[in-house]
């Protein structure tokens, strides 16, 4: 078993190098986008009319609120550029045909009854259609038409028309569309069209549903109008939701003030139309949406009725505690029943039970169903197609030690088809599925692969600014706050603006699009679009920019979102007139700007991975097998980290066997160089190049490579508390899970056994979850149960958080007759030793919540859940790399959605308990994401550097070195000149943030693209208002 | 906060007297929320699974007699505890010790009753026929279509023989060929299983097993959904198995097949009130009210918790033998949901229930009425 997927995946000679993605969520456009960067050509099919999936239905994300929209969105847009990248929409996959390395798909793509080619997106026939519809994208809460584009950011944004309510394609009776459009982009006469394709390699991404309330009437869904499910509140948080993000009630539009929540809907329950598992986000979005709602109002109460409360993603501990100190916000521990409708008010009232105090019942205005996932509708179908198997609760089954693998050499899962998922975790899983393709079709990287073509840069220099002004809608973002045409009218009055105009999404396909043609049909040589933050766009409208003819850095962004109508949403025209502030300011400092040039380097093809665990282990034979280079540093003496002290997981994999067969596989690989004993000196260079020293049996070496990976792991917390180190019947669970193991005395002859959860975390010191200690008390439960099933196992615990499908080990656990207590942070269990009738007993005391009572438990062994630490070399690595740890000794990814296995430095990647606690297989599955996001980098022979770096005057500099030590980046050196010691930048390691520029006393160091003219011109326009 | 030890002995003689699935409970609140204790007074059969789980039962305490049975809490319990199967255990070890609070007290006397007459009022056996006999009823024979088996309140009880009479009229008038075995019937032995007396359950189910099978019974028509539920899920324990129709099912049967025609107005505003036994346990929630429905000239509507989510009346689970403070009735509740949906008339298909409501409609304020009916006695007066 253990390995199985690896070896049939590995290279073979006769593939092709095509990949076909199904599933255009996040996840599956992830996957693409890892693949066709990686040298791969990709067909993205979705059935949906647009890409997106229920990502672009939500508002923001958890832990960070991030827009995720702004997320996704320049995301479409990189796919839909990609010269390897075809993205098929309305089309389905009608049969899968051959084997791994050689299939034969064939593809249906649905009538869209709309001429892909000719459709420009306008809009008119939506106009003019007669039929309206409940718009799926707003969860039917708003009305479309028939024939209507799916959301404003899609791509592709062009009409579609829903054949199940266009009057001409059920009784032939209407065709005003097909007058109404210029462009002859109506065709209502079109027939599904076959096509094959031969890939190499197959990833599915087919999402998942969110579980449906209705057949069952849950809490009332469907009878009760002002019960509503979580996705339905989604849309309407929403600025682009049916009611452009103004909270409201269903019944009468009204503005709830009472909004409760109610958890696990459909999720961890054995009753028939549920699910026995746990749905793994909904208590982190259930909080994002209470502050949300606070944000939106802060009238609002917010009552979430929940379970155990599973915080155990990275940071979610710290999240959960922000919703719950939100004034007027109660979570209360237990689940509920409805008590009735109110008629007059159409209010709902609530019943729920109390530790002490009873049952009562409460009244609120609307009622917020927290949904659970469910598998695909389509999981079956697809599983018939694909010849993959499903697991019992219908999604896909994987192997225990590659949750990417399906049971079909050659066809690999990502996203939420594998079983409930965030997320960064599927973000993890495509980047990770990639990289299996990756190593299948090896031999086929790059053969099929199309370069970007740009039209040639017109030489500006000489001419005189020519600025064309974009003023973003962005939805309602703006639009709503901020007058528009008003700053159009604006802008065009400014000195050099020869072009202004509204967009409603800039960031749109069809947009970005249009800006390009302006630029070109006007011949623009400055570009400045006023909407949202550089953050996310800047890469996207330079590449816009760039299209248009001209040098990207010709181009400046006016933030009159995040800077405007976000922070200034109440007061309408002084937000308007900050907003012609801002234009008028960048468009002075734009006229000012000079074009630059970015550079390209060379990429050194070897890894280094640092760290010989499970994560960096399989990191590297991964990108052994696909033929890149790797050194594999480990510093103890044996590879295997922390998985030497694991034997078993809850899913039952043998972790010791697997452990042996990778280890194994390691070592004999050619292609890795295997160091023990390790420990890094010094690291130098930048992406593609980096240098690193490393010290091993008293040598020290030098390792040329052009990307690293940490996978530097974790450590056991060593307990101070509960008589752990005074009383040797007192262990922590890795030290119960050995003896276990070992079939040690001391626990076959155990009559009784008390774990005790979250020991060393969930505190002001450690506010983080260790994330895997409730999964491994209940495996070591069971175990015991197996062996030992009358020994009296008791598990005292904050909250149960065997989240996904460890839920159906808990509930076996109990079944079992494993006892659980609760307790709560105020009321830790007190560990003693008491003498009794000449006995040394050991007791465990504890009140119990809903017995009101303090419970003894005289035991022979105590099990201390220890938290799971940062590796003490952490702090020592992260200065060495400069890259960050969070305030909790985790390395911190780039980005906590959408970069989870990246770092803000360039060229270095992260995975396994380094970046966070996690299990056996969420450790494999980031192995292979960083692995497939490293290759990313190192498939391209160069890569490029931006060109808003730092320079010198040498003329000017005296050599005093300021900048030198105030560098983080350790970006500026002195060199030798003709005139002595000058200062001098590597582009590379500058990261633009312009501090030597403060320090430098003579002005001799400055920064492109912002330089102190073009700095100046902005604060003059300032002051001009 | 007082300091106990859990006893693993009483969780494991719990487990000996039928308790199987309390260990699963994660404690949410669940049962508490739904259970129709809460809306009278704080009950919470969370803590007695809790109790049971931990080996803390308090075997003499009243609370383990309150529970009614009615279903609702392990029908929605998440984890699939089976609240009623650990209170008919708890009970059973109370019983064992002879352990009866103050208001459970009378069960001793309808257990005494039970064993004697085969009834729990202490009325003779030899008298459990008197009903039928102005009406003609024949004995049951072998060969007939069916066995009618009124149960022990429909036999004595002066308000429910009201109901046998009329269900015999309606057999008579759909010509069905059907008989009674008088003072050879025993109660069913369904409610005082769920007193915890398992050994008198025995006694009387076997009795009537032995009686049903020298008469060559194959098809019982029942008019208690109590009785139903135990010849058709527990009397199989007995490895017999007869055919059982509930007079709700046969009623809608008799008019589907035409043999019963309606032919006359009610004029009436009906409500249909699904008890515990006959809908949460057996799911028979379609065939009553499609009799209703077929009622002429009368308008049928559902009150606020209806089907699954009917509210109890207060009588399974040996209730109805026990004392219930006016202040605690879960059917004056139901009564004023009748009362709220504007019905005149709530019919219901349980002798418990009619005795229940008809109990409460006394209590009714002024200017406030409700008639409780069976089900046979509205089709009787329409056909």
């Amino acid at each position: 078993m253990a390995l199985a997927g690896l070896i049939a995946n590995s290279p073979k000679k006769d593939t092709l190098g095509d990949v076909l993605v199904v599933g255009g969520g996040m996840s599956g456009i992830q996957a693409s986008l890892d693949l066709a960067d990686a040298g791969f050509r990709v067909y993205l099919v979705d059935k949906s009319p647009a890409v997106g999936g229920k990502m672009a239905q939500l508002d923001k994300t958890f832990p960070t609120n991030d827009c995720s929209m702004c997320n996704l969105s320049p995301k479409f847009i990189e796919c839909s550029r990609h010269p390897n990248i075809d993205i098929l929409s309305n089309t389905e996959v009608v049969r899968v045909e051959g084997e791994a390395g050689n299939f034969r798909v064939t593809l249906n793509k649905k009538p869209r009854y709309v001429i892909e080619d000719k459709c420009t997106g306008c809009t008119s026939c939506v106009e003019y259609c007669p039929v309206q519809i409940p718009d799926p994208y707003n969860q039917n809460l708003s009305l479309t038409k028939a024939v209507h584009i799916h959301f404003s950011q899609a791509v592709p944004l062009i009409t579609y028309i829903d054949p199940a309510t266009c009057l001409y394609l059920q009784d032939e009776k209407c065709n005003i569309c097909v007058g109404v459009c210029k462009h002859g982009a109506i065709d209502l006469h079109q027939k599904p069209e076959k096509r094959e394709l031969e890939v190499g390699a197959v990833v599915l991404a087919p999402g998942f549903e969110t579980f449906d309330p209705l057949p069952r009437n849950d809490y009332g869904y469907g009878r009760i109008k002002n019960v509503i499910t979580s996705l339905d509140f989604e849309r309407i948080i929403s600025s682009t939701g049916p009611t452009e993000g103004e909270i409201t009630r269903p019944s009468d539009g009204k503005h709830p003030t009472r909004i409760a929540w109610i958890q696990c809907v459909g999720s961890r329950q054995v009753i028939p139309g549920g699910n026995s598992y746990c749905s793994s986000i909904c208590c982190a979005y259930t909080q994002k949406q209470v502050i949300l709602a606070k944000d939106h109002d802060e009238a609002i109460d917010a009552t979430v009725f929940h379970n155990d409360i599973r915080a155990f993603g990275k940071d979610f501990e710290r999240f959960y505690q922000r919703a719950e100190r939100l004034p007027g916000v109660r979570f209360i521990r237990s689940y509920v029943a409805i008590g009735r409708e109110i008629p007059e008010s159409r209010n709902v009232t609530i019943r729920y039970a109390t530790d002490s105090d009873g049952v009562k019942e409460e009244e609120f205005d609307l009622v917020v169903l927290s949904v659970g996932m469910t598998p695909p509708k389509d999981a079956r179908d697809l599983a018939n197609k694909f010849g993959i198997e499903l697991d019992s609760r219908g999604f896909c089954k994987t192997d225990p030690v590659n949750p990417i693998a399906t049971s079909r050499p050659g066809i690999f899962v990502s996203g939420a088809f594998q079983g409930p998922a965030d997320i960064p975790e599927s973000v993890v899983s495509a980047s990770g599925a990639a990289a299996l393709c990756g190593q299948l079709l090896a031999q086929q990287r790059g053969r099929l692969a199309r370069e970007r073509e740009y039209p040639a840069e017109r030489d500006v220099a000489e001419e005189e600014a020519k600025v064309g002004v974009f003023v973003c809608h962005c939805g309602a973002n703006i639009g709503r706050v901020v007058n528009v045409p008003s700053v159009v009218e604006f802008a065009s009055t400014l000195p050099n603006v020869v072009h202004a105009q509204e967009s409603l999404f800039a960031c749109s396909t069809d947009n970005a699009q249009q800006i390009s043609d302006v630029v070109r049909e006007k011949g623009l040589n400055r570009v400045v679009i006023a909407a949202c933050s550089p953050k996310t766009l800047e890469p996207l409208f330079r590449d816009t920019v760039r299209e248009g003819g001209i040098n990207q850095y010709y181009f400046d962004m006016a933030n009159i979102r995040e800077h405007c109508s976000w922070v200034h949403s109440k007061e309408k025209d002084d937000a308007t007139v900050k907003a012609k502030d801002i234009v008028r300011m960048s468009v002075a400092r734009t006229t000012l700007l000079k074009p630059l040039e970015e550079i390209s380097l060379p990429v050194n093809k070897a890894v280094l991975i640092i760290g010989g665990g499970l994560a960096g282990m399989t990191s590297a034979l991964n990108m052994a097998e696909q033929g890149f280079e790797v050194f594999l540093l480990e510093k103890t003496k044996d590879l295997g980290g922390m998985a030497r002290r694991l034997h078993y997981t809850l899913e039952g994999v043998d972790v010791q066997a697997h452990l042996a067969d990778l280890t194994g596989k390691v070592y004999r690989h050619p292609a890795i160089h295997v160091t023990t004993g390790a420990t890094i000196k010094e690291v130098a260079g930048y992406v593609g190049n980096f240098t690193t020293k490393v010290a091993a049996e008293g040598r020290l070496k030098e390792i040329r490579h052009g990307a690293a990976i940490i996978a530097t792991g974790a450590e056991e917390h060593k307990p101070d508390e509960y008589l752990y180190g005074q009383d040797d019947r007192v262990l922590t669970l890795l030290e119960l899970e050995g003896r276990i193991t070992r079939k040690e005395e001391a626990v076959t002859g155990a009559q009784s056994m008390v774990m005790i959860q979250c020991v060393g975390c969930r505190t002001a010191e450690r506010n983080y979850c260790s994330r895997v200690c409730c999964s491994q008390a209940i495996k070591n439960a069971l175990k015991l149960k197996e062996t030992q099933p009358d020994t009296e196992i008791t598990i005292i615990y904050r909250d149960m958080r065997t989240y996904g499908f460890r839920e159906d080990y808990y509930r076996e656990a109990a079944k079992q007759g494993v006892r659980f207590i609760r307790y709560e942070p105020n009321g830790k269990p007190l560990v003693e030793t008491v003498n009794e009738g000449g006995r040394n007993i050991l007791r465990v005391t504890v009140a119990d919540p809903i017995l009101g009572q303090k419970l003894a438990l005289d035991t022979d062994l105590v099990a201390l859940a220890a938290a799971v630490v940062p590796s003490s070399s952490s702090l020592a690595l992260s200065k060495l790399f400069k890259v960050p740890l969070n305030a909790d000794g985790f390395f911190q990814e780039a980005h906590v959605k959408l970069k989870p296995v990246d770092f803000g430095a360039d060229g270095v990647y992260l995975c396994g308990t380094a970046h966070y606690p996690k299990h056996f297989a969420e450790t494999i599955s980031q192995a292979y994401g960083a692995a497939g996001r490293a290759i990313n980098l190192l498939s391209k022979d160069s890569i490029t550097a931006t060109g808003a770096v730092c320079d010198v005057n040498e003329d000017a500099c005296v050599a005093c070195g300021a900048c030198i030590s105030c560098c983080s980046y350790d970006a500026i050196d002195f060199r030798e000149t003709a005139r002595g010691k000058k200062a001098v930048v590597n582009p590379i390691l500058c990261k633009g943030d312009g501090l030597c520029n403060a320090k430098c006393p003579t002005k001799a160091i400055y920064l492109n693209h912002y330089t102190d003219d073009e700095i100046d011109s902005q604060i003059d326009a300032a002051l001009a208002g | 906060m007082e300091t106990v030890a859990p006893i693993k002995e009483i969780t494991d003689l719990i487990r000996e007297n039928g308790g199987k699935t309390f260990d699963l409970c994660y404690q949410c609140g669940t049962c508490d929320v739904v259970c129709p204790w809460n809306r009278v007074r704080n009950f919470s059969m969370r803590k007695i699974v809790r109790q049971a789980a931990l080996g803390l039962s308090e075997i003499d305490n009243e609370e383990i007699w309150r529970c009614t049975t009615c279903g609702t809490c392990p029908q929605r319990c998440p984890r699939g505890v089976n609240q009623i199967e650990l209170g008919v255990s708890l009970r059973r070890i109370a019983t064992e010790y002879g352990a009866f609070p103050a208001s459970v007290a009378p069960i001793v006397t309808v257990s005494d009753n039970l064993r004697a007459e085969g009834n729990p009022f202490n009325m003779e056996r030899a008298k459990r026929a008197d009903w039928a006999e102005s009406l003609g009823v024949k004995d049951y024979v072998e060969g007939m279509e069916i066995l009618y088996f009124p149960g022990c309140y429909l036999s004595y009880d002066p308000r429910l023989k009201k109901v046998a009479a009329a269900t015999v009229k309606i057999l008579n008038k759909a010509g069905v060929d059907f008989g009674i075995l008088g003072a050879k019937e025993n109660c069913c032995g369904e409610s005082i299983r769920k007193t915890g007396n398992e050994e008198l359950f025995k006694h009387l189910a076997r009795q009537n097993i032995k009686t049903f099978i020298e008469h060559g019974v194959k098809k019982i028509l029942v008019s208690s959904p109590h009785c139903y539920h135990t010849f058709k899920n527990e009397y199989p324990e007995f490895s017999v198995h007869f055919e059982v129709i509930h007079i709700s099912e046969y009623l809608s049967e008799l008019f589907a097949t035409g043999r019963l025609k309606p032919v006359r107005d009610y004029g009436q505003k009906i409500t249909y009130h699904d008890p515990c036994y006959l809908g949460r346990h057996n799911k028979i929630f379609d065939a009553p009210r499609d009799v209703l429905k077929r009622i002429p000239g009368s308008e049928f509507v559902e009150m606020q918790d209806h089907h699954e989510n009917s509210l109890c009346c207060g009588g399974g689970g040996g209730r109805i033998w026990m004392e219930t403070p006016k202040a605690e009735r879960f059917s004056d509740i139901r009564l004023k949901q009748a009362v709220d949906v504007g019905a005149q008339v709530m019919v219901t298909a349980c002798p418990y229930c009619i005795t229940n409501f008809t109990d409460s409609s006394l209590g009714l304020p002024e200017g406030q009425a409700m008639e409780i009916k069976d089900i046979t006695e509205i089709v009787q007066e329409i056909i």
